[in-house]
C-alpha cells in the first residue's frame, strides 16, 4: 500500500506512458458477482456509445442536409430496415444519456470524485455536457416539428449571448437558410461525437490509472480508495470479457427493444415517438432529456428578468459548476454517506429537481399548453423539497451516528423517497385539477403519477429488505449442471426459432420492422442469457 | 521505476557530458516557457482563422423592398378577398422567405370592420415604437410578423382568435408554446408574457385598391440579426403572395 502511494506521487502522464499497467486491469471477483453491475456503469455507457457510432455511420449514407425531413422519412418508409436504424440510433442516444446520468449519480454518491479521481470526475462532467450537446444536434437534424421547436429555442439562447450573440448563433445554426442550418447541425453532431471519443479515451485511461474504485469496506471508507492487484484476481480473459459481453448484449437488446415496442404503440406521446413527428402534429416539446431546461424558461421571474441565455446559464450552468468543483468542496477523506450528509442531501435534491422539472414540463407542456409559472409556485417547487430533504437526511444521519439505524444503499433509498414525495404532490395537484377544474388530462395524469409512486414504494421496501444488496443470493435456479444445460439449449433453440420466424417478415414498413426489432432483441437477450450460463458453468461465477 | 529527469542525472553520470545545462532548472523552465509561448501564439493565430472561417456569410437583402400583395395566381389582392375576423391563418413572407407575416382584416364581435388607429406601443422591456395603424377602405387591415417574439414559434402554434369566438383569447393573437398573447387592435402590443416584445408591425400602403408592403417597424423579427438578414431573399422583387394555413 505504501509502495503504491509512493508511485502515485508521480504525475499521471508519466505513469501511463512510461510504465504502462496491464490493460485493462484485473478486478476483484465481487465486481462480477451480484450487484457488481454498479462497477460497470461506465462500460455500459461505452457500449451504447459504440452502438451509436456504428448506426450513425450507416445513417450518414442517407442523410441529406438539403432535404432533412424528406430524407428521414424516406429512410423510415422506403429503406429496408431503415426505421430500425433510425429509431434505434435515437433510442441508443436515450439509453446512453440515461446511463450517463446513472453513472454520474452512482459515482457521486459513493464519493468517487475524491482523491485520486478528481480529474477523472471533471472529464466525466465535461463528457456529460458533450453527450447532451451531441444529442441536441442529432435530435434536431431530422427537421421535423420537434426539431424545429428545438432549433428555434437553441438559437434564441445562442443569440442571447452578450455582445457576440449573432456570431454564436451563426456559428451553431447558420445564416438563416435551411441548408446552412442543417449542414451545421450535421457538422456539429459529428464534431461533438468526435470530442466525446477523444475525451472518453482520456477518461478511460484515467480510470485504468486510478483503478476501478473498490467497495468502501475494503478501504475503510477512506479516500484515496485504490484497488491493488492481488494474485488471486482472475485474468481478464475469459472472466471479465465474458461478463462484458453479457452486459454488451443486454445494453444493445434494450436499445433495439424499447423503440420497437414503442413503434407499435399507436398513440404514443410525441416526445417518446421513435420516428420523426409528422408535420401536421402541433407540438412544442424539446427532447425528454432537455425538458428541465425548457421548463425554467416558463418561470415568471426568469422570463421577465432574464433572457433565455441567462436563464440557461443560471439553471444549467450553476448545477454544472457545482459538479465541476465538488471534488474541491467535499475534501474530507471519508467515503461514509453519514459523514457527507450535506453532499448527499444536495445530490438527492438535485435529482428531485431534475426529475421534477422534467415531469412538470411534460405534464403541463406536452399534455396541455403551458402557461407562465408564477413566482410563488417556483419558490415552493425549489424550497419545499430542499428543506424536507435536508431535514430528513440530517435526522437519518444523526440516528446513524447514534447507532440507532443501519442502512444499506441509503443514497438510492433517499432519492426514491424524494421522488415519491414529488410524485405524490403532483398527483395531489392533479386530483384538484380533475375534480375542481374538470380537466380532462388530469385523471390519466394522476393515475400515472400514483402508479409511479407505488412502484417507487415497492422499490424502497425492497431496498430496506436488502434485496438489491450485493451478496443477496436469490439465484439458485442455475445451480446444477443439468439446469444449465436445459436452460442453455432452450435459449439456443429459442434464438434459432426466432431467427427463422423473423426472416419471414418483409422489411417494408415500420410496423414490420418493429416486429423484426423485437425478435432481434429477444435473440440478443438469449445470447446474454447463454453467456450468463456459460459463466456459471465454466467460470464458476 | 523511472521517475523522470532528476533521477536520471543522479544515476547516469554520462548525462552531464551529453547535456550539461540540464542541471540548471531555471534555464530549463525558461525554455519550457518559451515553448508554451510559441505554442500559444500559434494557437491564437489558428483560432482566429478558425472562428472567422466558420462564421457563415450573412444572407438577405440590403433594403426593404416595395412589394404588392398578390394571391396565388399573381393577381393583386382586394379588400373583398379578405374575410373580416377570419380564423383561417393568412400569411405572406416579407422581407425574406423565412419571415412569415399575418394579414388580418379586423372586425368587432358583430363582424363589422374596425378602424385601427396608429398608436405608440410600449413594450414590457421599456422600448416603444409607433404602430402604422390599419389600411384599406375601412382602415381595418393590419399585418405583423407571425414569428412569436418569445422563442420563435410559428403558425399554427401562434394564431389569431377572432373576437367572434369565445374564450380568453378572443380578439387576440395567442402563442400556444408558452402562452404569450398580443393585441392586433393595438399595434400587436403584449397582453401577457413571457414575451417582452410586441410583434413587429408590417408597414402597408393602400393605393388604387391594391395593398403594398414597404417596411417593418417595432422590434427585430425574432431569430434574425436584423429584419433584412438571416434568410434567403424573396423570389420576386415586385410582389409577395399570400397563402393560408387552416
Ligand atoms: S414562443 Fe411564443 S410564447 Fe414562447
Amino acid at each position: 500500500m505504501s509502495d503504491e502511494s509512493e508511485i502515485r506521487k508521480e504525475n499521471m502522464i508519466s505513469q501511463i506512458m512510461n510504465s504502462p499497467q496491464p490493460l485493462p486491469r484485473r478486478v476483484p471477483d465481487y465486481m462480477r458477482k451480484k450487484g457488481g453491475i454498479w462497477y460497470w456503469t461506465g462500460a455500459m455507457v461505452m457500449f451504447a456509445f459504440f452502438y451509436e457510432v456504428i448506426t450513425g455511420l450507416v445513417l450518414l449514407f442517407f442523410y441529406q442536409p438539403s432535404n432533412p425531413f424528406g430524407s428521414s422519412e424516406a429512410l423510415v418508409y422506403n429503406v429496408p430496415f431503415g426505421s430500425i436504424m433510425l429509431s434505434t440510433h435515437l433510442y441508443g442516444a436515450y439509453v446512453m444519456i440515461a446511463l450517463v446520468y446513472i453513472h454520474l449519480l452512482r459515482n457521486y454518491f459513493v464519493g468517487a470524485y475524491k482523491k485520486p479521481r478528481e480529474m477523472q470526475w471533471i472529464t466525466g462532467v465535461l463528457l456529460l455536457v458533450l453527450t447532451l450537446g451531441a444529442a441536441f444536434f442529432g435530435y434536431t437534424m431530422d427537421g421535423d416539428v420537434l426539431a424545429k421547436a428545438a432549433t428555434s429555442i437553441g438559437s434564441t439562447i445562442a443569440a442571447g449571448t452578450p455582445y457576440i450573440g449573432n456570431a454564436v448563433n451563426a456559428i451553431f445554426f447558420g445564416n438563416g437558410t435551411a441548408l446552412s442550418l442543417y449542414s451545421r447541425l450535421l457538422g456539429w453532431h459529428i464534431v461533438m461525437v468526435l470530442l466525446i471519443g477523444v475525451l472518453f479515451a482520456v477518461h478511460f485511461f484515467m480510470a485504468e490509472y486510478n483503478t476501478i474504485m473498490p467497495r468502501g469496506k475494503d478501504v475503510n471508507y477512506r479516500a484515496p480508495a485504490v484497488d491493488t492487484d492481488k494474485p488471486e484476481y482472475k485474468p481478464w480473459y475469459p472472466h471479465n470479457l465474458a461478463f462484458m459481453m453479457e452486459l454488451f448484449f443486454i445494453v444493445v437488446a434494450a436499445i433495439v427493444l424499447i423503440p420497437s415496442v414503442f413503434a407499435l404503440w399507436p398513440s404514443i406521446p410525441v416526445v417518446f415517438s421513435p420516428f420523426p413527428a409528422s408535420p401536421t402534429v402541433i407540438a412544442n416539446t424539446p427532447p425528454w432529456f432537455l425538458l428541465f431546461v425548457y421548463k425554467e424558461l416558463d418561470f415568471n421571474f426568469a422570463s421577465t428578468l432574464l433572457n433565455p441565455f441567462w436563464d440557461t446559464v443560471l439553471f444549467v450552468g450553476a448545477p454544472l459548476l457545482y459538479l465541476l468543483i465538488i471534488p474541491y468542496l467535499d475534501r474530507s477523506s471519508s467515503l461514509m454517506l453519514s459523514d457527507r450528509w450535506i453532499f448527499v442531501a444536495l445530490g438527492v435534491t438535485g435529482v428531485v429537481y431534475l426529475v421534477g422539472l422534467s415531469t412538470w414540463a411534460f405534464v403541463y407542456g406536452v399534455l396541455q399548453p403551458t402557461m407562465i409559472v408564477p413566482n410563488y409556485q417556483v419558490a415552493i417547487f425549489f424550497f419545499v423539497p430542499a428543506v424536507l430533504i435536508f431535514l430528513f437526511t440530517y435526522l437519518v444521519r444523526n440516528s446513524i451516528h447514534l447507532n440507532k439505524l443501519k442502512l444499506k444503499r441509503p443514497e438510492v433509498l433517499f432519492t426514491i423517497v424524494g421522488l415519491m414525495g414529488f410524485f405524490s404532490v403532483v398527483s395531489g395537484i392533479l386530483i384538484y385539477e380533475s375534480y375542481v377544474l374538470h380537466d380532462a388530462y388530469a385523471l390519466p395524469g394522476m393515475a400515472a403519477m400514483l402508479t409511479i409512486t407505488a412502484i417507487l414504494a415497492v422499490i424502497s421496501v425492497a431496498i430496506i429488505l436488502g434485496i438489491f444488496n450485493p451478496g443477496y443470493s436469490g439465484d439458485t435456479v442455475l445451480a446444477t449442471p443439468k439446469t444449465r444445460i436445459i436452460a442453455a439449449s432452450m435459449f439456443g433453440a429459442l434464438s434459432l426459432f426466432i431467427a427463422i420466424e423473423v426472416s419471414f417478415i418483409k422489411p417494408d414498413s415500420p410496423t414490420n420492422n418493429a416486429y423484426y426489432g423485437i425478435g432481434l432483441a429477444m435473440i440478443l437477450l438469449a445470447v446474454a442469457g447463454i453467456i450468463r450460463i456459460y459463466r456459471g458453468e465454466s467460470l464458476g461465477e | 521505476m523511472d521517475l523522470g529527469d532528476k533521477k536520471d542525472i543522479k544515476n547516469d553520470t554520462k548525462s552531464e557530458v551529453r547535456e550539461p545545462s540540464v542541471k540548471d532548472s531555471g534555464r530549463r523552465s525558461f525554455i519550457k516557457m518559451m515553448g508554451v509561448l510559441a505554442v500559444g501564439a500559434g494557437l491564437a493565430v489558428s483560432l482566429r482563422g478558425l472562428v472567422q472561417s466558420i462564421i457563415p456569410a450573412s444572407v438577405g437583402v440590403t433594403s426593404f423592398p416595395d412589394l404588392t400583395l398578390v394571391d396565388q395566381s399573381g393577381n393583386p389582392i382586394t379588400t373583398d378577398s379578405l374575410k373580416v375576423n377570419d380564423y383561417t391563418i393568412v400569411l405572406f413572407n416579407y422581407p425574406l422567405q423565412n419571415e412569415p407575416n399575418f394579414l388580418l382584416r379586423l372586425g368587432d364581435a358583430n363582424g363589422n370592420d374596425v378602424e385601427i388607429p396608429s398608436i405608440t406601443v410600449h413594450n414590457p422591456d421599456g422600448s416603444s415604437f409607433t404602430s402604422p395603424g390599419g389600411k384599406g377602405p375601412y382602415k381595418s387591415v393590419v399585418a405583423s410578423s407571425a414569428i412569436c417574439e418569445h422563442l420563435g414559434c410559428t403558425p399554427p402554434n401562434i394564431r389569431f382568435y377572432p373576437p367572434t369566438m369565445t374564450g380568453p383569447f378572443a380578439g387576440k393573437i395567442h402563442c400556444d408554446c408558452h402562452g404569450s398573447t398580443y393585441d392586433p387592435y393595438k399595434g400587436f402590443q403584449v397582453v401577457t408574457g413571457p414575451t417582452v416584445l410586441a410583434l413587429p408591425n408590417v408597414v402597408m400602403t393602400y393605393d388604387n385598391g391594391n395593398y403594398k408592403v414597404s417596411n417593418m417597424v417595432g422590434p427585430t423579427i425574432h431569430g434574425h440579426p436584423t429584419d433584412l438578414t438571416g434568410g434567403n431573399p424573396l423570389s420576386s422583387t415586385t410582389s409577395t403572395a399570400i397563402y393560408t394555413l387552416s
